[in-house]
């Protein structure tokens, strides 16, 4: 009798259902993810009149999108590439782009989900409202922002094998981004300073989810912020593709 | 024709040959041993035939589909259980099975799923986390996975590693019984007690290469009176134990 394929929806549904399920069984490192940001948020109450409710959200959705991709996605995919768990699947009809698609859908609802928290309570806490197209363009905003973070997650999983060194290389990353980029965003570290992080990840990101959210603001700098990020995502989303292994041996 | 077809196998790791010339068939209802020391080959064998390597040259069909132009088609077609545990150790063994069952394209209803789980004698842990398991109840959801989707080959790499004797035991029965159904096995191995008891066939493999292809008796009849096989002796008779330490040599391994 001739094998039969399964269809790839069938495949696909099966890996989602897991990895949402495995995400929700671990949602206390989930809920730290999302903390973090909406801490960020209720602590810069104050300076909401003084720098705009969007600079301050674009802010707090960045530093959560960066947990998202760096601390999140590539510790989850270096502990589970040790275990063999990638190799279990890969010996299986399962295309290894629909593994890896799998649990970026995932990633994409944490960040579905950390934006919308941040703008529930940037709302009763702090009264923040957008239009409705400013909350549509800041999703979007925030998804193509998230990608950069999460290709850059792919990069230190491809560039280090043990997960060990994975976690303590993505917290120092995570700490250099959210700290470097917020004293710097708010013009405590300098000029020089201030503009390098102005056109980093950090930058370009907190800029374009900030004109997402308030869309009259968009210019020409946050159309080459947007341009930024893209070019961004596509060279860590290149080298992290090409320097991944699925085996850690 | 057989489920596993494997000609001229080479692979290498940079200028390592880890694999040279390869050749071995495995055949409906057929356990085929792979024996070898420590970095013999075995497990570079076993990953180019599961297509997580590439060789660099060589051919490799299970059943009748090649590994390299049909995967899809050849992982669809075996089973494969793994060394090490390889499943998410937040998921349920039910949440396990019905994973697998997807991504082999199975309908699994909730009859079929305590079935299975009847089977493996799982039913009162179907809610229990993968991690949470013992070795022997790890193995078994292993095997059980292995063979959901009733592959034509059924590759297990060591698989009674670390098992106590009742488990080894019920294991190998379960070996039989997929022999029984038709199922080709390839099976690697460290244990020669379990290699004399289960296969069919046994092929030795050392330093990359194939030594001998043969039945477990036929092994030890053919290779009882070689001097090295003889001074390997420790029981006053010829075992498998024997032949294999005499045409490998027992140098340690790393």
């Amino acid at each position: 009798m001739p094998t039969t394929l399964p269809s790839l929806s069938t495949v696909f549904s099966s890996l989602l259902r897991a990895d949402l399920t495995t995400q929700w069984r671990n949602r206390k490192s989930s809920i730290l993810v999302v903390l973090v940001p909406v801490l960020i948020l209720i602590s810069w109450k104050g300076l909401i009149d003084k720098i705009g409710a969007a600079f301050v959200i674009s802010n707090c959705i960045t530093v959560g999108l960066i947990a998202i991709g760096l601390m999140g996605y590539s510790n989850s995919i270096a502990r589970d590439r040790d275990k063999g768990i990638f190799q279990r699947l890969r010996v299986a009809p399962a295309p290894s782009w629909s593994i890896m698609a799998s649990r970026l859908t995932v990633q994409l609802l944490m960040i579905v989900i950390m934006s919308t928290v941040l703008f529930i309570v940037g709302y009763k806490y702090d009264h923040v409202t957008f239009s409705i197209s400013g909350y549509i363009f800041g999703f979007a905003m925030a998804v193509v922002g998230g990608a950069v973070y999460l290709s850059l997650g792919q990069v230190i999983v491809g560039l280090i094998k043990n997960p060990e060194t994975v976690n303590a290389t993505t917290r120092l990353v995570y700490f250099a981004f959210i700290v470097i980029g917020m004293f710097a965003e708010l013009g405590v570290l300098g000029k020089e300073i201030g503009d390098l992080v102005k056109w980093s990840p950090y930058g370009t990101v907190k800029r374009i989810v900030s004109a997402g959210l308030e869309p009259a603001t968009w210019n020409n700098q946050t159309t080459e912020a947007l341009l930024l990020t893209l070019g961004y995502t596509a060279v860590f989303t290149t080298l992290g593709i090409k320097k991944f292994r699925w085996d850690s041996k | 024709m057989p489920v596993l077809q494997v000609e001229k196998l080479n692979v290498a790791y940079g200028n390592f040959q880890a694999v040279r010339n390869v050749s071995f068939e495995v055949q409906p209802g057929e356990i085929f041993g792979l024996l070898g020391p420590n970095g013999a080959g075995k497990t570079s064998t076993l990953s180019a035939v599961e297509g997580l390597i590439k060789p660099i040259s060589g051919t490799i069909k299970v059943a009748g589909y090649s590994v390299r132009e049909e995967s899809m088609y050849a992982r669809a077609s075996m089973g494969v259980q793994l060394q090490a545990t390889s499943f998410q150790a937040e998921l349920t063994v039910s949440e396990i099975i019905r994973l697998y069952a997807g991504v082999y394209g199975l309908n699994l209803s909730k009859d079929r799923l305590e079935a299975i789980l009847s089977d493996i004698k799982l039913q009162d842990a179907a809610g229990k986390r993968y991690g949470q398991l013992s070795g022997g109840q790890q193995q078994r959801v292993s095997l059980v996975i292995a063979t959901i989707h009733e592959p034509k080959l059924v590759l297990l790499d060591e698989p009674t590693t670390g098992l106590d004797p009742q488990s080894r035991r019920q294991l190998w029965e379960r070996m039989e019984a997929m022999r029984e159904k038709g199922h080709g096995i390839l099976l690697t191995t460290h244990s020669m007690e379990e290699a004399e008891s289960v296969c069919d066939r046994i092929a030795i493999i050392d330093h990359g290469q194939v030594v001998t292809i043969d039945t477990p008796q036929a092994l030890i009849d053919s290779n009882r009176d070689r001097p090295e096989v003889v001074r390997a002796s420790r029981k006053g008779r010829i075992t498998l134990e024997d032949v294999f330490i005499g045409l490998t040599g027992n140098t340690v391994r790393s």
